[in-house]
């Protein structure tokens, strides 16, 4: 068959041909390349492992179930978060951590922006490797999850997946101005976790 | 320099903007606003800086690897699934 180069092709895309053409028992790479990603992906976006472990089963299925139709027509990785939202939320339930309120940017301009007649902050000042930690990682992680979900969706797409705007929107089906309202809030949302998280830091030394 | 005093109307448009500056997903007339009002509004150079620091931090974040057990239980689940 004639291959004509498609925009959307990756390191995927031959091996999806390739499962295709007959060989299904090379699924397992896709399933290696991404597991762990899509692992860590349902820590953020599920309640608790079980549901992130079930999250990541359930898209294998519907991937394998449906691999057969994929056109090409996006990026295979896109593909596959688009079926791990949809999963992710089927699996949706109140969480008792993050209920489902709106952000608005008010809440985050109420009373001035921190001033240091000095400059910056210690924490946006410092080299990043200074600050970062086991410690600032778990209340980065712990921040994230309190973050109602439609925010955490966007953010954890973009910023912790690395999508653009225009793929975040294409996963979940958002425009992309939906996009960059939601994940602008969630930043500042975790800015002001983060800016507590320092200021009992500075406070206890 | 033209100065611009800190104006509170002023600094909630470019608080408002700042995820798509930090993004590079604004014009290049917009980004001159910005860089222009930020040159002599330290609280707004204070907010830029911290929510740039909370972007790199959440892109710097470390995976966990897959629990064993799971790990185990996924192959043996997939190696049943692709032998159907």
């Amino acid at each position: 068959m004639f291959n004509r180069p498609n925009k959307n092709d990756d390191e995927d895309s031959e091996m999806i041909r390739t499962i295709n053409s007959g060989r299904k028992d090379l699924f397992h790479v896709l399933v290696d390349r991404y597991s762990r990603r899509l692992y860590n992906f349902g820590l953020k976006m599920c309640k608790d492992v079980q549901d992130a472990e079930d999250m990541v089963q359930d898209t294998f299925i519907n991937v394998f179930r449906y691999l057969k139709d994929f056109r090409f027509e996006t990026k295979f990785r896109n593909w596959l978060y688009r079926i791990a939202v949809s999963s992710c939320i089927k699996k949706k339930r109140r969480s008792k951590f993050a209920p489902e309120q709106e952000l608005s940017l008010e809440e985050f301009v109420t009373g001035e922006p921190p001033t240091d007649p000095d400059g910056l902050p210690f924490w946006a000042a410092q080299p990043l490797d200074t600050i970062l930690n086991q410690e600032l990682g778990e209340t980065l992680r712990k921040a994230i999850l309190k973050l109602p979900k439609k925010y955490r969706m966007v953010l954890v797409l973009r910023d912790i997946e690395g999508f653009s705007t225009i793929e975040a929107a294409d996963i979940l089906n958002l425009s992309t101005a939906n996009i960059k309202v939601r994940l602008h809030r969630a930043r500042l949302f975790l800015r002001e976790e983060l800016k507590g998280y320092f200021k009992d830091e500075q406070n206890q030394a | 320099m033209n100065k611009i005093k800190h104006n509170k109307a002023e600094c909630l448009e470019m608080f408002a903007r700042l995820s798509e500056y930090i993004d590079n997903e604004l014009d290049e007339i917009t980004c001159r606003d910005i860089e222009r009002h930020m040159a002599s509004c330290k609280p707004c150079q204070v907010c830029l800086a911290t929510l740039k620091r909370t972007v790199k931090l959440c892109e710097n974040m470390k995976d966990q690897p897959l629990p064993q057990d799971f790990s185990l239980k996924l192959k043996h689940f997939i190696e049943n699934l692709t032998e159907m």
